[in-house]
């Protein structure tokens, strides 16, 4: 039985609505198929209260496997953490307590992770992740903490984590099974394929016929500010509730699994060099990728240029 | 007399929430509802493009970002003159409705009926049959309502690609259009949905459920089957009404909507906008410029009396240790405390049932819940009709490109309902960016704290004058906080160290 203590600090509960939304596998299945223990849940959790399970924990009566964070790490007003408080302590505080006892530490989204959108300009109340802020190791923890396991705090990223991701790593975690990690320490089985892969859009990327205006079938990494081709995340490799993902849907992806999401710029452009996108797919040369999109254009099918296909 | 400050806390979804309450021989003297979470979004928006709103603001709220995002759509199209087509609406309206729906059912069934399960009922003659519906991710009711929502926030993935948090609406219309695939997608789920709100939660036909016109016909409908009694929704009132939850926490009689279901044309809403009147028990239209915010008991610089959102401002100034306790702001309408919320959509749409449990028992904690059970049947009902309206406007274009370079200089405002109640959007575009945005809130409303004439919130008045006989399991504090929705299971708890005793009066 892996216990988990599950705690929500700068929050909108974004990644529990995720864990409710999960199917496979899906939070009943996780308590009674993997040995989870939801020890603490703030929205499962029935009978007991956050104080006896922190005094049980902390004086060592019972032990905490995973410690689930979802929520940005509020450092502000001053240094004091008040921001964010329960019964008048800094969650902070509580969180620094917590994270050395457990075996396993997980940001559960990208504010945990990253300090997300409310580290977002001009971070009004100064908060960070628990091991990064944005692109910069450090954060709450500092950046060689580690925990007893040995690992550094697991981020699974996203705004909000992928539903199945956050359900698959607890299981995985609970059983014990290997988690290689990525170099933002993102669990590499769920962040080593790129959104753009299995976009449906993708034949209009192919032959470079992109949109200009939302609202259409074609390509958005040109002009409408999608970051598909950029961003590490399993939405079109797993879909959504079990239907769909927002590229699929005509919505950009905004990059939120990426520590600097949400960006300071306008998030429906894409910023450009000349006709071409300054941030080009992970990887790829300019003069290359130029060369392509040109040949590519040329090759384009009147179905794909009359934007005939169905997204 | 012995007076005794307790503190509270409330586990939540949306930002924390605690409770400082005073106690004079067990009977609540005063309570403070704090809120202990500031996050900072009204300032985040500030020198922003103005259609970033729509990423930024539906991720304030993991349940309602739906909510945030159509007022926040709303709030652009305003400013710059821009009229959606119907097509857009509709499915604006069918994802807004199926996010309400699964909120209903999850705060019903994971957060408000877990408490029937708690040991201090375990003698009770239901306490089997409770445990059996009502046990966390074990009951009956329990899984079928995860299951249910699951697949209803599945209609908005279908249209915007994934719940929580999409940004599919968009100034002019929405990112894709309805299809007839899509549609049948959407009446297959509802279906699935439907036939388990039938058998489970209310044991019966939703028609014939949703004609009963008053209290005495509710009672008779259920008493009349053991299907009926044995339902979810049969076994709720049975024990609430058993406990006493009727004559327990009733708030202030005012009540706030700005409408369900708003209609394409622009003539209004399906559950009407306005603002019910306790003292004359008349429904007034809905006017926001008598919306305003005080920071009298908040930890925000101060100024003084109350102001218009469009005047508004938010800079945090912590002071602990003052009569100050509180980040969140009291918004009041006409300077009344008001409490939004299914209860009052039903109450100002003058559903007949509702009206008459409301007149003749006045606002209680039974009524709050029972009322959210009421409006998850109406949902279903009405995400039918949306669909059926949608399945003729498929053809009809679901954007219009606005053609925006850059957003005019103007002041607007979006206002919808979300799951918890009325949400409102207000904003100020100059040079092409966001000058202010202020963000009103359904639980901002209810969860207020005073306000600088001394007025009490709604859920402070509610806990006022409250016996509690068992300080160290405060079960009746639990029961009528969560019948206000506060979004979560709220532990309700005593904690001793932080036990203030005073001996005075």
């Amino acid at each position: 039985m892996a216990n988990i203590v599950w705690m929500q600090t700068g929050a909108c509960s974004g990644d529990t609505m995720a864990l409710l939304c999960a199917d496979r596998p899906s939070i009943e299945n996780l308590a009674q198929l993997y040995s989870v223990n939801f020890l603490w849940h703030p929205s499962l959790t029935a009978e007991r209260r956050f104080g006896d399970v922190l005094e049980a924990v902390l004086s060592g009566r019972e032990t905490i496997d995973i410690l689930c964070i979802e929520g940005s790490l509020m450092i502000g007003p001053d240094g004091s953490g008040l921001y964010d408080t329960w019964k008048g302590r800094a969650k902070i505080d509580i969180v620094r307590q917590l994270a050395p006892l457990a075996r396993h530490v997980v940001a559960m989204g990208t504010c945990a992770a990253f300090g997300g959108v409310h580290a977002a300009s001009p971070n009004p109340t100064d908060c960070t992740g628990l091991q990064f802020m944005k692109n910069e190791p450090g954060g709450l923890l500092g950046p060689d903490w580690r925990s007893r396991s040995g690992l550094p705090v697991i981020n699974v990223a996203g705004c909000p984590a992928h539903p199945n991701t956050i359900t698959k790593v607890l299981a995985m975690l609970a059983e014990n099974e290997p988690l290689p990690l990525d170099a933002l320490n993102r669990p590499s089985a769920f962040f080593a394929s790129l959104v753009h892969q299995g976009c449906t859009r993708n034949e209009y990327h192919e032959y470079d016929i992109e949109d200009d205006v939302l609202g259409g079938r074609a390509c958005m990494f040109f002009s409408l500010g999608c970051r598909g081709p950029q961003t590490e995340a399993p939405c079109n490799t797993e879909l959504w509730n079990g239907h769909s993902s927002k590229t699929r849907a005509g919505v950009p992806c905004f990059g939120c699994t990426s520590p600097d999401f949400p960006s300071d710029r306008d998030l429906f452009v894409t910023p450009k060099i000349g006709a071409v996108p300054k941030f080009l797919p992970l990887g790829v040369a300019r003069a290359k990728y130029m060369a392509y999109k040109n040949l590519a254009r040329a090759a384009a099918p009147e179905r794909v240029v009359k934007r005939e296909m169905e997204p | 007399m012995s007076r005794v400050t307790v503190d509270i806390d409330l586990n939540r979804v949306e930002g924390d929430l605690e409770f400082q309450l005073d106690l004079e021989d067990g009977v609540v003297v005063d309570a403070r509802c704090i809120g202990t979470l500031y996050r900072g979004f009204e300032q985040i928006m500030i020198g922003r493009a103005p259609r970033d709103s729509l990423v930024i603001t539906p991720r304030i709220c993991g349940i309602c970002g739906t909510a945030h995002l159509y007022a926040a759509t709303l709030a652009l199209e305003q400013v710059a003159g821009i009229t959606p087509p119907a097509h857009a609406v509709h499915v604006r309206n069918l994802c807004l409705l199926a996010e309400t729906l699964q909120s209903d059912l999850r705060q019903t069934f994971l957060f408000f009926t877990p408490d029937f399960c708690n040991p201090i009922y375990g003698s009770h003659p239901l306490a089997a049959e409770l445990s059996e519906a009502f046990a966390p991710l074990k009951g009956s009711v329990v899984r079928g309502c995860l299951k249910s929502t699951r697949e209803l926030v599945g209609i908005v993935a279908i249209f915007g690609g994934q719940w929580p948090h999409s940004t599919y609406m968009l100034p002019g219309g929405i990112s894709q259009p309805a299809n007839n695939r899509r549609l049948l997608d959407s009446r297959d789920t509802l279906a699935s949905v439907r036939q388990w709100f039938e058998q489970s939660v209310i044991g019966g036909d939703l028609d014939e459920w949703l004609a009963l016109d008053s209290g005495a016909a509710l009672f008779r409908w259920l008493a009349a089957s053991p299907t009926r009694n044995r339902s979810a929704s049969g076994l709720f009132t049975r024990f609430a009404r058993d406990i006493g939850l009727h004559q327990l926490g009733s708030g202030t009689g005012h009540l706030l909507s700005y409408g369900v279901n708003h209609r394409p044309d622009g003539s209004g809403s399906e559950l009407p906008a306005g603002f019910f009147n306790a003292d004359t028990q008349q429904v007034e239209p809905l006017d926001h410029l008598q919306i305003n915010e005080h920071v009298r008991h908040s930890w925000f610089l101060d100024y003084p009396g109350g102001k218009h959102p469009w005047q508004g401002e938010t800079i945090p100034n912590h002071q602990p240790g003052t009569d100050r306790y509180t980040w969140a702001k009291a918004p009041r309408y006409g300077n009344r405390v008001v409490q939004t919320g299914p209860l009052a959509e039903l109450r100002i749409a003058g559903d007949p049932l509702i009206t008459d449990l409301l007149t003749s028992e006045g606002d209680n904690t039974w009524l709050r819940q029972f009322a959210r059970l009421r409006r998850a049947g109406w949902l279903l009902n009405s995400m039918a009709g949306t669909i059926k309206s949608l399945k003729a406007l498929v053809n009809e274009p679901h954007f219009l490109d606005p053609g925006i370079d850059v957003w005019p200089d103007g002041e607007s405002y979006g206002m919808v309902e979300a799951a918890r109640g009325a949400l409102g959007h207000w904003l100020c575009i100059k040079n092409g960016v966001i000058e202010k945005y202020q963000i009103v809130t359904p639980t901002a409303w209810n969860a207020s704290p005073r306000d600088s004439s001394g007025q009490h919130g709604h859920w402070e008045r509610s806990i006022i004058g409250l016996t509690v006989p068992d300080p160290e399991n405060p079960v009746e504090i639990g029961h009528i906080v969560r019948s206000h929705d506060p979004c979560l299971v709220c532990t309700v708890h005593f904690i001793g160290s932080h036990k203030k005793t005073h001996f005075n009066v």
